[in-house]
């Protein structure tokens, strides 16, 4: 009773946006992500320091704790690495390239799942029952053991460690877009569209896609999430970035060595900020999970 | 019922199989095979006996057939760094690793089932609330990060726990287990607690949705217009009906948590497998990662056969020869 | 007072994130002993609310307001706790839900279900268990109920189901029991079944019954007394004969004169609805069927057959070669269906869940290939291979609130057919489609809202105008009314007849609704586990049945009362 007496057109897109709002915490969290963005992206107009430039590195100023004023005038806000590098100037670094690792990652198996999960869908038969059974036995292996794996095995570097992260984390898209789709499939919209006749990849692209996107979306902020946190991992681990690419898991790796001597700092405040952008995605990934559940709606 | 499990069992072979084709083409094809079998410093003389002796100047086909021959015999190379046969590695390191993995699922399952039911059951309490947000947290933090700190607080700063090792030992039917010593257990628990967290947090909201979507059911509607006690509900209907999914989730979690102990082993210098496979990779100790490779495949296969012969006893559907 | 149960200003709101919902607003009624009320209204009514209310399950966020009066027995149930409130569910009212495939826990043994429920208040041994559940089992007359009682729900049908639930609601011999549409989700012919088992078992305990449903012909057939319901309040109550023969309340008589089965065949329906959705017009208006040559072979199935088989895999089919695995089960849909339409008719095809109705009227349009046969339309194949050809054949579909895209305005689910078949431009798209939105009498000024912002009778007209616009000669109606209120009902009703008659189309109308079929069609055909049973005229099938089975499918038909 109430749908029909809505003035104007309401996308479902501003429908959707409506709701989310109401969650202070999703809201908060979305903020947050969206900062840390920011950061990252203008990293170099913010940072008081440059950490790749090895010219304004102190030595003497290594392992300085928090709030030391270095011998150029540079208070150090979060102290010091190994390195005489300013913290929080390679913490924010380190975001750019979690960011970077997690969002490339994600924008690829995200990808790859939307096409083979609608295709297989789709077609039905033979193929999907290969495809899916590809999947499901690669599921069956955690990710972090794929990206460990493939990682050694494909060295260290940038696009290494992006393949691997793909790698290990497609699978999860294509079950889920497969799902969805196949949902769609059945549904009488789609049955509309193919009695017209229209033709397969434009049922495709212009019904299954879009209406299998929503869990592809929760899927792709849990994954972006676990990739960051993944990459952190396989970087202290140390198959990961190499040393010129100071990622937030080799900042706490370095640290790591000083723990024990009191200097918590090099390890803990970059594990502070990873879990503080790791936890901001999964909120808003929640928020929406819970959203698009309509067995959970009031 | 036969059918079915018969069918599984097929299904597990051929992955083994495949796994062994990929293990196969991913380290032997892609890497140089002379290098798996021969540590580099190896003479040149010693390099040609040994081509010869496995066959390495055959067709590929043929060394596949051969690289599973030896499989299925056992004779999974030698290990460069430890000098010794990996087999006997691999055994001497595999209970460790075990020992944390099932200690881990253990707590993660037995709080957060629990917990996670509680959540389902009253979504909107307070306490519901705080559990959901914990779980979020729990399954943000990097495990190696909160190992870090796990050893930061109980080892360095508070002193009462050690920072590594296993500790005392005691033998069980030949093999030695730290949870059968006081000592033991002080060197088990911050790494079984650093690896069950996440688990722990993943797990209670899997069981927090399950129950949540199962407590929405006309089943369990109708089942209180019977008139049937809360207590009755929750025990008999609501936890029969989301076993089903948690015992898959239990599978899926332990092989996972197996994976994942590479990482709490490499922090707390735990002397299991996943030490072994990171200080394999980094020393590029070719024939131990096979063999891990292997090992942890068949034995994934082997869960996630025991899990769906679970879930067809669980399940009177499936028990009844339906798809 | 001999009242059983007495409601006075009862009023349930739900207080969501978006307002308050008055779902039920001040209604009273009483009930007295042994006595059959029905409780009848459309969708969004509050009747099942109602239902709830009385048993206090509410979920949050409704909740009965405070003023409100439930006296059962005397007792006053509004504010009792929920320990109370307990020990009078299943015990002094029971329920019955709608959907037995839900009610029913999966996992559970059928007399492990029918223990709990006894020993919610009563202390017995297991002995006495087994008894008691083989009695209730009987007493639903389920045959063999020593054995059935050790089986799970899945090894039942969804009427068997229906009569496990209703035999757990009567073990402890309620003094109220509350139906919610309990046989909506059934076949006519299981329905009629259940209308009778619960008829006698209510009649011999002395039980009363409010049956909650939104079909006025299924509640005179067991009510004494009836109770209409309409956006949370009562607009009429008294005896079944008074409101059915004499309605005080307009919109009573506006749901009676929607009913098909109470005017002539082919009559345009009274429909309130119709006449505020405004004229269709017709005019401008362009088919290709339009002043075409009758032709009585224009539709032309032959020996149609479909198997829906999953294909086996690698290792069974390896497994089939060793004798170690079985085939892939399979279903045989549609067994040598062979049928003609002639240009113009409208033929009902009806039958029961399972009949291969569906899948027939999909094959005819092209969406599903067949095992076997070939389906012709004035002499052309419909399909070609696996592929469908050309456009005449168009389908519109069951559930209004699946069949339109929701990330799709109204303009563009309509128009994306026409463009790509090349029927209009992109320039002329929105003159072209605001022609068929106006044909079914659909404001195009709304066109660019999505489908959620629509209630299912305006989502259904939708479709049919998405029909319409390919300019289709055929048209396949699967089941387009069965998930619409009465009165929606009677309008797309009219659209149909209406186009049919400007058009010239040719309506393939499935259907299980015997009496909705009986009002539109020309021809009828009967199907039943895939086969084609009987054939005939309209009035042939409806007065002269010569199958047995079409025979008792009339019969089964729920009637109002005369």
């Amino acid at each position: 009773m109430s749908a029909a007496t809505t003035t104007g057109s309401v996308s479902p897109l501003a429908q959707f946006w409506r709701d989310f709002r109401r969650n202070k915490v999703a809201v908060v969290a979305l903020t947050v992500v969206v900062l840390i963005v920011f950061v990252a992206v203008f990293a170099p107009f913010i940072v008081p320091q440059d950490p790749y430039d090895l010219k304004s590195l102190v030595l003497r100023d290594a392992r300085r704790p928090p709030g030391y004023v270095g011998r150029d005038g540079m208070l150090h806000l979060l102290g010091t690495d190994s390195q005489g590098r300013d913290l929080l100037s390679a913490i924010v670094y380190g975001l750019r390239i979690s960011l970077q690792m997690g969002l490339m990652a994600g924008a690829i198996a995200f990808t790859i799942g939307a096409v083979v999960g609608c295709t297989a869908a789709y077609v039905r038969g033979r193929i999907e029952a290969l495809i899916m059974r590809i999947v499901d036995i690669q599921l069956s292996f955690p990710a972090i053991l794929l990206a460990f794996v493939v990682a050694a095995l494909l060295g260290q570097g940038k696009q290494q460690l992006i393949l691997a992260l793909v790698f290990a984390q497609y699978a999860y898209f294509v079950r889920t877009a497969h799902g969805a789709a196949a949902a769609e499939r059945q549904k009488d919209y789609v049955q509309a569209a193919l009695s017209v006749p229209m033709g397969g990849w434009f049922v495709i692209t212009r019904h299954i896609l879009p209406n299998a996107l929503p869990p592809l979306i929760v899927v792709a902020t849990v994954q972006v999430a676990s990739a960051i946190s993944l990459e952190a991992t396989l970087s202290f681990l140390g198959v990961g970035l190499p040393a010129t690419e100071p990622s937030l898991g080799m900042l706490i790796s370095n640290g790591f060595q000083y723990l024990m001597s009191g200097r918590y700092w090099i390890a803990i405040y970059p594990g502070v900020a990873l879990i503080i952008l790791i936890m901001a995605i999964n909120l808003v990934g929640d928020q929406i999970r819970d959203q698009l559940n309509p067995r959970l709606r009031k | 019922m036969a059918s079915f499990i018969i069918r599984r069992l097929a299904q597990a072979l051929v992955v083994l199989l495949v796994m062994s084709v990929l293990v196969f083409a991913g380290v032997y094809v892609i890497g140089n095979p002379v290098d798996v079998l021969i540590s580099p410093d190896a003479t040149q003389a010693i390099r040609q006996q040994v081509i010869e002796q496995y066959g390495l100047d055959l067709p590929v086909w043929q060394q596949y057939l051969q690289f599973l021959q030896r499989l299925l015999t056992g004779d999974l190379g030698r290990s460069f760094v430890f000098n010794m046969p990996v087999g006997t590695l691999i055994a001497q390191k595999l209970p460790a690793t075990l020992e944390l993995t099932l200690i881990a699922v253990f707590f993660a399952s037995g709080i957060g089932i629990p917990l996670g039911v509680y959540a389902g059951y009253r979504p909107d309490s307070k306490t519901s609330r705080l559990i959901m947000a914990a779980s979020i947290l729990g399954f943000s933090v990097p495990t190696f990060w909160i190992g870090l700190m796990l050893i930061m607080v109980f080892a360095v700063q508070l002193g009462i726990l050690p920072a590594g090792g296993r500790g005392a030992t005691r033998e069980l039917i030949g093999v030695p287990f730290s949870f059968l010593t006081l000592d033991g257990w002080s060197h088990l628990i911050l790494p079984a607690l650093n690896l069950s967290l996440f688990k722990m947090s993943m797990i209670c909201r899997l069981a927090a949705s399950g129950t949540r979507e199962v407590m929405l059911t006309d089943t369990i509607k109708f089942a209180r217009a019977a008139g049937i006690p809360e207590r009755t509900i929750l025990r008999r209907h609501v936890l029969k009906l989301i076993s089903i999914p948690l015992v898959t989730v239990f599978g899926l979690e332990l092989g996972s948590t197996l994976a994942f102990a590479l990482v709490t082993e490499t922090i707390f210098s735990w002397p299991g497998l996943g030490k072994l496979i990171v200080d394999s990779i980094t020393s590029l100790d070719r024939p131990v990662m096979v063999a891990y490779l292997m090992l942890v495949s068949a034995l994934f296969v082997v869960i996630n056969l025991c899990v769906d012969l679970a879930y067809a006893l669980l399940d009177p559907r499936l028990r009844h020869g339906k798809n | 007072m001999t009242d059983l149960l007495e409601v006075r200003d009862l009023r349930t709101w739900f207080h969501t994130d978006r307002g308050i919902v008055k779902s039920v607003e001040g209604i009273s009624f009483s009930l007295r002993r042994g006595e059959i009320m029905g409780l009848v209204g459309e969708s969004g009514s509050g009747k099942s609310i109602t239902g709830f209310s009385l048993i206090g399950l509410i979920d949050r966020p409704g909740r009965i307001e405070a003023g409100s009066s439930i006296r059962f027995g005397g007792r006053e149930l509004v504010g009792l706790d929920e320990r109370e409130l307990r020990g009078i569910r299943g015990k002094d009212i029971s329920m019955v839900f709608q959907d037995p495939m839900m009610t029913l826990n999966p996992v559970l043994k059928i007399i492990d279900q029918i223990g709990m429920a006894i020993r919610a208040h009563e202390q017995v041994s297991d002995a006495e268990i087994r008894r008691r559940a083989v009695e209730a089992l009987d007493r639903v007359r389920i045959v063999e109920p020593e054995r059935k009682v050790d089986q799970y729900p899945h090894e039942f049908s969804g009427g068997m189901r229906q009569r496990v639930a209703i035999a757990i609601a009567l073990l402890h011999r309620p003094r109220l029991v509350i139906a919610d549409e309990p046989t909506t989700a059934l076949d006519v012919s299981v329905q009629a079944e259940i209308l009778k088992v619960v008829k006698s078992l209510v009649a011999e305990m002395g039980t009363s019954l409010i049956w909650i449903s939104h079909d006025l012909a299924t509640v005179s057939s067991i009510a004494d007394k009836i109770t209409v319901m309409r956006r949370g309040e009562i607009v009429e109550a008294g005896p079944v004969r008074k409101v059915l023969d004499a309605p005080r309340h307009p919109y009573t008589q506006a749901l009676l004169d929607a009913l098909p089965s109470r005017s002539q065949p082919g009559e345009l329906l009274a429909s309130g609805a119709t006449e505020a959705a405004g004229r269709l017009d017709p005019s401008k208006l362009s088919g290709t069927a339009v002043g075409a040559p009758a032709d009585p072979q224009f539709i032309q199935i032959r020996h149609i057959d479909k198997l829906f088989q999953r294909p086996a895999g690698l290792l069974r089919r390896l497994g089939m070669q060793l004798g170690l695995a079985s085939e892939p089960a399979r279903v045989h849909a549609v067994k040598s269906a062979s049928l003609s339409i002639a240009r113009g008719e409208i033929l009902g095809l009806v039958g029961e869940s399972g009949s291969g109705k569906s899948t027939l009227g999909r094959i005819l349009c092209g969406i599903i290939a067949p095992s076997a046969g070939t389906v012709s339309v004035g002499g052309e194949p419909v399909m070609q291979g696996e592929r469908k050809r050309g456009t005449k054949v168009q389908m519109i579909f069951q559930d209004p609130f699946a069949s339109l895209d929701p990330r799709r305005t109204i303009f563009q689910s309509v128009a994306e057919g026409p463009i790509v078949h090349g029927l209009c431009t992109k320039a002329e798209a929105r003159a072209y489609v605001e022609r068929w939105l106006r044909a079914v009498a659909f404001d195009p000024a709304l066109a660019n809202r999505y489908p959620h912002q629509f209630s299912g009778g305006q989502r259904q007209r939708i479709a049919i105008a998405r029909a319409l616009a390919m300019q289709p000669e055929v048209i396949v109606c699967d089941e387009p009314v069965a998930s619409l209120d009465v009165s929606i009902q009677a309008q797309v009703i009219n659209l149909l007849m209406e186009l049919r008659r400007h058009l010239n189309l040719t309506l393939l109308f499935i259907s299980h609704d015997l009496s909705v079929v009986h009002h539109l069609c020309d021809r009828v055909v009967v199907m039943r586990h895939g086969e084609i049973v009987e054939t005939g005229s309209a009035s042939e099938i409806f007065h002269a049945p010569k199958q047995p089975y079409t025979r008792m499918l009339l019969d089964a038909i729920p009637r109002l009362a005369s």
